[in-house]
Formats: C-alpha cells, structure tokens, sequence
C-alpha cells in the first residue's frame, strides 16, 4: 500500500481489496512461480493450524484437563454430524470433512485477528479473507468432487456406480453426469461469492463510517458469515458423499 | 450510452436476483421455526434440511454476484 487509507476512492479501495497481488516469485528449475498474498496466507493459516493440532494433541491424560476436553467435544461433534448426515459408512470421511470444516473456520476467521491500518500506522501483512481468492474454493470444490467419484467408485464397486448413472431412469444419464460438473461450481462459487461479497461491504463500510460501525457490521458479515458458510460447504460436502455411498 | 455504462447499469439489475434469494430464505426460515415449533425432538434433521435449502436458494443470489462482478471486472 502505498498511497495513505483516506486518499484512496471508494472504488480504488475495493479494486485493491479483491485484487490478489503477487508477494514475491519463487524460481526452481527455469520455472518461475508467483507466490500470491493468499498462498502466504494459506502458509500461516496451515502453520498455526499443524502447531495447533501438535500442542493439543501432545500429552493426551485418561482425565482429561479443559484443552483436552474442548478438543473432544469438538471432534466428537464432528463425527456425530458426519454419522448422522452421511450414515453407517459415513464416518470414514469424517477426518477428510473435519479437516475441510476446520480450514475453512480459520481460513474465514483469520482476518479478524490480523490488525487494521489507521493512524499513520501500516501493517506489514495483512491477512485478507482466504476464500475470497477464487482459486481457493475452486481447490477444495475439486477436491470434494474427486472425493465423492472415488468413494462412488469403491464403495458401489465400478458397476454399481455405472448403474447408478443410468438411476432411476437412462434418461437421466446426462443429468447425472453434469452433476459432476455442476456440484463443484456451486460448491466453489457459493463460498466465493459468499465470502467476497461479505468482503466488498465490509470495504465499503470502513470507507464510509470508519468509527463505530465497522465492529458491529463486521460481527455478522465476518464472524456470523464465515461461520455459516464454512458449515454450509462442509454439510453440502457430507451430503454429496452420502449420495455417493449409499 | 457506451459499453462500460451499459456493463454498470447490467451489473446493478443482475444484483436483483438478491430479490429471489431473500423471499427464499425468509420462506424456509419461516417454516422451519413453524416446524421446530411444532415437533421440537426433530429439530436436528429439520436444521439439516434447512441449511441445505438456504444454501440452494442463496446460490442465485451468489450467481447474481459473479455477474456483476464480471460485468464490472471483465
């Protein structure tokens, strides 16, 4: 940032929120990789969640103390979700679908632990929201459909999965297949949109009232929005595996 | 009118599917309390059904967003 908060436009503040912008450029072998702010970002998120998993994993007690039992409580209420959601066979995937629902949680929180500008004073780093980057979604959307057509694959065996294109009807044959296509682009667009347009009018509330309004509008828009859209992703996921296995 | 205004003015009306997804989830908020209300032991499968129908009413919404994103960004 080099031009001072109050200088800036509407427009030009919002350009250069959502514009992604690239850190720095890695070379390996006459490649060159640019490294984007949300890779970086991605990085730390990933940095604190494995430190984090590490601390409060290490010394697991027969009674366990407050860390342990919030640990459980929580793991617990992600298999019983997946249990109920995706039935018997379900609860293989509860690790794949817990570990999607956490990265998005602190993928969607992580900007509101980062400090703002303001004052004369310029954060080194800020971390905007991740899944606000569209490659992001669009990873894990792929992801989850590669997911769901191998579980497809292995649990109904390859001729079950083949019966269960032509299900319930031939006709439907290329409805079925186009679901292969269009549950990821829902998937992926969904949170994009979600998280990006949450984004965009937080901006613009900063922009226009920057004193009392923006903590107030940011618990729903920031805390409340990337809650509900990282369990929306992780329950839809759970659905389309259920659909997959059953 | 140029291009780019004719692009603006398209970007605004393509936020109007907003319209739909408000209806929608104010709807199935609606009967869903309507529900729990009435058989509060289901309120868990009704809470799943729930989220999944606002996730789908909210996409054209979203859908409306790209748009205009697009639209305005192309």
């Amino acid at each position: 940032m080099s031009a001072p908060e109050h200088a800036m436009s509407i427009s030009e503040r919002i350009t250069q929120g959502i514009s992604i912008k690239t850190v720095f450029t890695l070379h390996i072998f006459n490649l060159s990789i640019p490294i984007s702010d949300t890779v970086v970002s991605t990085w730390i998120v990933m940095a604190v969640l494995i430190l984090a998993s590490y601390l409060l994993t290490r010394r697991f007690r027969e009674t366990p103390k407050k860390p342990q039992l919030l640990l459980e409580a929580f793991i617990g209420f992600i298999n019983d979700f997946v249990k109920e959601n995706a039935g018997h066979h379900g609860k293989d995937f509860a690790a794949f679908l817990g570990t999607i629902f956490i990265f998005l949680i602190a993928a969607n929180l992580a900007p509101m632990l980062t400090p703002i500008g303001g004052f004369g004073f310029e954060p080194a780093f800020v971390i905007k929201p991740l899944t606000r980057d569209i490659n992001v979604t669009a990873a894990f959307a792929i992801t989850v459909i590669v997911t769901v057509f191998f579980a497809g694959l292995i649990y109904k065996r390859p001729l079950g999965w083949l019966k269960s294109l032509v299900q319930p009807s031939p006709i439907m044959l290329p409805f079925n297949l186009l679901e292969y296509a269009i549950k990821p682009l829902s998937l992926c667009l969904r949170l994009f949109g979600n998280i990006l347009g949450a984004y965009i009018i937080m901006q613009l509330i900063e922009a226009v009232a920057p004193v009392i309004f923006p903590p107030v509008a940011g618990l729903y828009f920031d805390l409340f929005d990337g809650l509900i859209q990282a369990v929306v992703f992780a329950f839809l996921s759970t659905i389309y595996i259920a659909e997959a296995i059953e | 009118m140029d291009v780019q205004s004719a692009a603006l003015i398209g970007a605004g009306v393509a936020v109007l599917t907003g319209l739909g997804a408000g209806f929608g989830i104010g709807l199935a908020t609606g009967k869903t309390s309507e529900a729990i209300a009435r058989q509060p032991e289901a309120s868990g499968k009704i809470q799943g059904a729930f989220l999944l129908g606002i996730a789908l009413a909210e996409a054209t919404a979203i859908y409306g967003l790209v748009v205009a994103l697009l639209l305005i960004f192309k």
